[in-house]
Protein backbone atom coordinates (compact mmCIF):
# COMPACT_ATOMS: atom_id res chain seq x y z
CA UNK A 1 0.00 0.00 0.00
CA UNK A 2 1.27 3.41 -0.86
CA UNK A 3 2.51 5.66 1.80
CA UNK A 4 -0.38 7.91 3.40
CA UNK A 5 -3.34 5.26 1.80
CA UNK A 6 -5.54 3.45 3.85
CA UNK A 7 -8.94 1.72 3.41
CA UNK A 8 -11.19 1.88 6.47
CA UNK A 9 -14.50 -0.36 5.85
CA UNK A 10 -17.84 -0.47 7.55
CA UNK A 11 -20.33 -2.85 7.90
CA UNK A 12 -23.29 -1.09 9.49
CA UNK A 13 -26.93 -1.43 10.42
CA UNK A 14 -29.13 1.45 9.26
CA UNK A 15 -29.49 2.94 12.78
CA UNK A 16 -28.84 6.47 13.47
CA UNK A 17 -27.57 5.67 16.67
CA UNK A 18 -24.14 4.33 14.42
CA UNK A 19 -23.67 8.01 12.69
CA UNK A 20 -21.64 9.73 15.35
CA UNK A 21 -19.40 6.18 15.32
CA UNK A 22 -18.28 7.42 11.70
CA UNK A 23 -18.42 10.85 11.72
CA UNK A 24 -15.56 9.85 15.16
CA UNK A 25 -13.74 8.18 12.48
CA UNK A 26 -13.88 10.41 9.41
CA UNK A 27 -12.96 13.81 10.85
CA UNK A 28 -9.75 12.17 11.84
CA UNK A 29 -9.24 10.25 8.71
CA UNK A 30 -9.58 13.47 6.78
CA UNK A 31 -7.13 15.53 8.75
CA UNK A 32 -4.68 12.94 8.08
CA UNK A 33 -5.23 13.46 4.54
CA UNK A 34 -4.40 17.00 4.76
CA UNK A 35 -7.70 19.23 5.35
CA UNK A 36 -8.03 21.44 8.05
CA UNK A 37 -10.35 21.61 10.37
CA UNK A 38 -13.15 23.39 8.66
CA UNK A 39 -12.97 21.23 5.56
CA UNK A 40 -12.83 18.12 7.94
CA UNK A 41 -15.85 19.38 9.47
CA UNK A 42 -17.48 19.44 5.87
CA UNK A 43 -16.20 16.36 4.41
CA UNK A 44 -17.97 14.74 7.94
CA UNK A 45 -20.91 16.18 7.18
CA UNK A 46 -21.55 15.44 3.75
CA UNK A 47 -20.38 11.35 4.33
CA UNK A 48 -23.23 12.17 7.42
CA UNK A 49 -25.93 13.54 5.46
CA UNK A 50 -25.35 10.30 2.48
CA UNK A 51 -25.60 7.94 4.97
CA UNK A 52 -28.76 9.70 6.75
CA UNK A 53 -30.46 9.86 3.48
CA UNK A 54 -29.81 6.03 2.85
CA UNK A 55 -31.45 5.19 6.66
CA UNK A 56 -34.74 7.24 5.45
CA UNK A 57 -35.09 6.98 2.20
CA UNK A 58 -33.66 3.62 1.09
CA UNK A 59 -34.81 1.56 4.50
CA UNK A 60 -37.49 4.58 5.65
CA UNK A 61 -35.94 4.48 8.87
CA UNK A 62 -36.12 0.77 9.84
CA UNK A 63 -33.28 0.09 12.11
CA UNK A 64 -32.16 -3.61 10.19
CA UNK A 65 -30.87 -3.01 6.61
CA UNK A 66 -27.40 -3.42 6.00
CA UNK A 67 -25.10 -0.53 4.67
CA UNK A 68 -21.44 -1.09 3.76
CA UNK A 69 -19.36 2.19 3.82
CA UNK A 70 -15.84 2.10 1.97
CA UNK A 71 -13.61 4.81 3.09
CA UNK A 72 -10.22 5.33 0.52
CA UNK A 73 -7.17 7.77 1.58
CA UNK A 74 -5.00 8.69 -1.08
CA UNK A 75 -1.97 11.45 -1.15
CA UNK A 76 -4.81 12.89 -3.44
CA UNK A 77 -7.62 12.88 -1.46
CA UNK A 78 -10.54 10.68 -0.25
CA UNK A 79 -12.99 8.60 -1.94
CA UNK A 80 -16.30 7.71 -0.35
CA UNK A 81 -18.36 4.47 -1.27
CA UNK A 82 -21.73 3.58 -0.03
CA UNK A 83 -23.99 0.37 -0.48
CA UNK A 84 -27.19 -0.68 0.60
CA UNK A 85 -30.07 -2.91 -0.42
CA UNK A 86 -32.62 -0.47 0.20
CA UNK A 87 -35.42 1.04 -2.01
CA UNK A 88 -33.20 3.22 -5.18
CA UNK A 89 -33.20 6.87 -4.24
CA UNK A 90 -35.58 9.27 -6.24
CA UNK A 91 -33.20 11.18 -8.63
CA UNK A 92 -36.12 13.63 -9.31
CA UNK A 93 -35.45 14.65 -5.93
CA UNK A 94 -31.59 15.08 -5.28
CA UNK A 95 -30.73 18.68 -5.50
CA UNK A 96 -34.46 19.48 -6.29
CA UNK A 97 -34.85 22.28 -3.42
CA UNK A 98 -34.34 26.11 -4.28
CA UNK A 99 -30.98 26.99 -2.29
CA UNK A 100 -31.93 29.42 0.25
CA UNK A 101 -35.85 29.06 0.07
CA UNK A 102 -37.43 27.78 3.74
CA UNK A 103 -38.50 24.81 2.36
CA UNK A 104 -36.94 22.14 5.50
CA UNK A 105 -36.33 18.90 3.17
CA UNK A 106 -33.72 18.41 0.71
CA UNK A 107 -30.87 20.47 2.29
CA UNK A 108 -28.60 17.20 2.42
CA UNK A 109 -28.15 16.38 -1.06
CA UNK A 110 -27.43 20.01 -1.66
CA UNK A 111 -24.74 20.06 1.32
CA UNK A 112 -23.45 16.83 -0.48
CA UNK A 113 -22.98 18.14 -3.65
CA UNK A 114 -21.37 21.71 -2.25
CA UNK A 115 -18.64 19.79 -0.41
CA UNK A 116 -17.63 16.88 -2.52
CA UNK A 117 -16.47 17.00 -6.04
CA UNK A 118 -17.58 14.36 -8.03
CA UNK A 119 -20.90 12.81 -6.62
CA UNK A 120 -22.50 9.76 -8.39
CA UNK A 121 -25.68 7.61 -7.33
CA UNK A 122 -25.85 4.17 -9.30
CA UNK A 123 -28.88 1.71 -9.08
CA UNK A 124 -28.51 -2.30 -9.98
CA UNK A 125 -29.69 -5.37 -9.16
CA UNK A 126 -27.42 -6.00 -6.70
CA UNK A 127 -28.49 -2.40 -4.59
CA UNK A 128 -27.83 1.03 -4.60
CA UNK A 129 -24.38 2.15 -4.54
CA UNK A 130 -23.08 5.81 -3.77
CA UNK A 131 -19.63 7.35 -4.76
CA UNK A 132 -18.03 10.42 -3.25
CA UNK A 133 -14.98 12.02 -4.18
CA UNK A 134 -13.14 14.61 -2.56
CA UNK A 135 -9.61 16.12 -3.48
CA UNK A 136 -7.23 17.57 -1.88
CA UNK A 137 -5.99 20.85 -3.63
CA UNK A 138 -2.06 21.72 -2.29
CA UNK A 139 -1.07 24.79 -2.48
CA UNK A 140 2.75 25.56 -3.22
CA UNK B 1 -27.67 15.64 23.14
CA UNK B 2 -29.09 17.34 25.64
CA UNK B 3 -31.84 19.94 26.39
CA UNK B 4 -33.87 22.09 28.81
CA UNK B 5 -36.49 24.54 28.62
CA UNK B 6 -36.56 27.23 31.13
CA UNK B 7 -39.17 30.28 31.22
CA UNK B 8 -38.33 34.13 30.81
CA UNK B 9 -41.14 36.39 31.29
CA UNK B 10 -43.31 34.86 28.95
CA UNK B 11 -40.90 33.57 26.82
CA UNK B 12 -39.50 30.25 26.66
CA UNK B 13 -35.86 29.30 26.27
CA UNK B 14 -34.24 25.91 24.94
CA UNK B 15 -31.16 25.19 25.49
CA UNK B 16 -29.25 22.53 23.38
CA UNK B 17 -25.94 20.98 23.62
CA UNK B 18 -23.85 17.94 21.60
CA UNK B 19 -25.08 16.90 18.86
CA UNK B 20 -27.94 17.31 16.65
CA UNK B 21 -28.61 14.50 13.76
CA UNK B 22 -30.67 12.25 12.07
CA UNK B 23 -30.77 9.58 15.71
CA UNK B 24 -31.73 13.42 17.66
CA UNK B 25 -33.55 16.10 15.78
CA UNK B 26 -36.66 14.43 16.51
CA UNK B 27 -36.51 15.12 20.31
CA UNK B 28 -35.33 18.71 19.51
CA UNK B 29 -38.69 18.45 16.99
CA UNK B 30 -40.96 17.72 19.69
CA UNK B 31 -39.16 20.31 22.64
CA UNK B 32 -39.56 22.93 20.17
CA UNK B 33 -43.29 22.61 19.31
CA UNK B 34 -44.38 21.83 22.78
CA UNK B 35 -42.58 25.03 24.21
CA UNK B 36 -43.86 27.06 20.88
CA UNK B 37 -47.34 26.12 21.71
CA UNK B 38 -47.10 26.65 25.83
CA UNK B 39 -45.73 30.27 25.28
CA UNK B 40 -46.04 33.26 22.50
CA UNK B 41 -42.06 33.41 22.44
CA UNK B 42 -39.39 30.84 21.89
CA UNK B 43 -35.55 31.62 22.04
CA UNK B 44 -33.43 28.68 21.06
CA UNK B 45 -29.35 28.67 22.73
CA UNK B 46 -27.57 27.40 19.91
CA UNK B 47 -24.15 28.29 21.84
CA UNK B 48 -23.26 24.16 23.22
CA UNK B 49 -24.01 22.96 19.45
CA UNK B 50 -20.54 20.38 18.29
CA UNK B 51 -22.55 19.56 15.86
CA UNK B 52 -25.62 20.01 13.58
CA UNK B 53 -27.03 18.30 9.99
CA UNK B 54 -29.15 18.92 7.35
CA UNK B 55 -32.44 17.38 9.63
CA UNK B 56 -31.59 19.05 13.04
CA UNK B 57 -31.34 22.60 10.95
CA UNK B 58 -34.82 21.07 8.81
CA UNK B 59 -36.48 21.19 12.21
CA UNK B 60 -35.62 24.43 12.81
CA UNK B 61 -37.30 25.77 10.16
CA UNK B 62 -40.41 23.73 10.77
CA UNK B 63 -40.14 25.54 14.00
CA UNK B 64 -40.14 28.60 12.70
CA UNK B 65 -43.00 27.98 9.94
CA UNK B 66 -44.89 26.82 12.49
CA UNK B 67 -44.45 30.37 14.86
CA UNK B 68 -45.63 31.97 11.96
CA UNK B 69 -48.57 30.36 10.94
CA UNK B 70 -49.41 30.50 14.80
CA UNK B 71 -48.18 34.40 14.83
CA UNK B 72 -45.61 33.56 17.54
CA UNK B 73 -41.76 34.32 17.65
CA UNK B 74 -39.07 32.22 17.56
CA UNK B 75 -35.51 33.38 17.57
CA UNK B 76 -32.12 31.58 18.18
CA UNK B 77 -29.38 32.95 19.73
CA UNK B 78 -25.45 32.05 20.55
CA UNK B 79 -24.98 30.34 17.28
CA UNK B 80 -21.88 27.94 17.61
CA UNK B 81 -19.31 27.65 15.21
CA UNK B 82 -20.92 24.43 14.13
CA UNK B 83 -23.89 26.24 13.64
CA UNK B 84 -22.69 29.26 11.89
CA UNK B 85 -20.57 26.71 9.26
CA UNK B 86 -23.90 24.25 8.49
CA UNK B 87 -26.13 27.19 8.30
CA UNK B 88 -23.71 28.92 5.53
CA UNK B 89 -23.70 25.48 4.03
CA UNK B 90 -26.96 25.54 3.50
CA UNK B 91 -28.04 28.95 2.72
CA UNK B 92 -30.63 29.53 5.22
CA UNK B 93 -29.33 31.80 7.98
CA UNK B 94 -30.96 34.56 6.26
CA UNK B 95 -34.68 33.41 6.98
CA UNK B 96 -34.09 33.58 11.01
CA UNK B 97 -34.19 35.75 12.97
CA UNK B 98 -30.26 35.64 15.12
CA UNK B 99 -29.11 37.23 18.14
CA UNK B 100 -25.49 37.24 19.79
CA UNK B 101 -27.29 36.91 23.27
CA UNK B 102 -30.10 35.92 25.21
CA UNK B 103 -30.29 39.67 26.51
CA UNK B 104 -30.67 40.42 23.04
CA UNK B 105 -33.14 37.87 21.61
CA UNK B 106 -35.12 38.62 24.25
CA UNK B 107 -35.21 42.26 23.68
CA UNK B 108 -36.91 41.29 20.35
CA UNK B 109 -39.32 39.30 21.72
CA UNK B 110 -40.46 41.61 24.82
Amino acid sequence: MPPGAAELKFILPSDSRFLPVVRGAIGPLAEVVGWDESECTEIKLALDEALANVIRHAYHNRLDGRIELICRASAEGLEFTLLDNGDAPDKSKICAREIGCDKPGGLGSHIIKDVMDTVCYEVSATGNRFVATKLLRRTI
Amino acid sequence: MKISVRDAGEAKIVEVEGDVDLGTSPDLRRTLFDALHRSPKLALNLGAIRYIDSSGIATLIEVLKDSQRLGKEFVLFGLSPAVQHVFRLTHVIRIFQVFNTEQEALGTVA
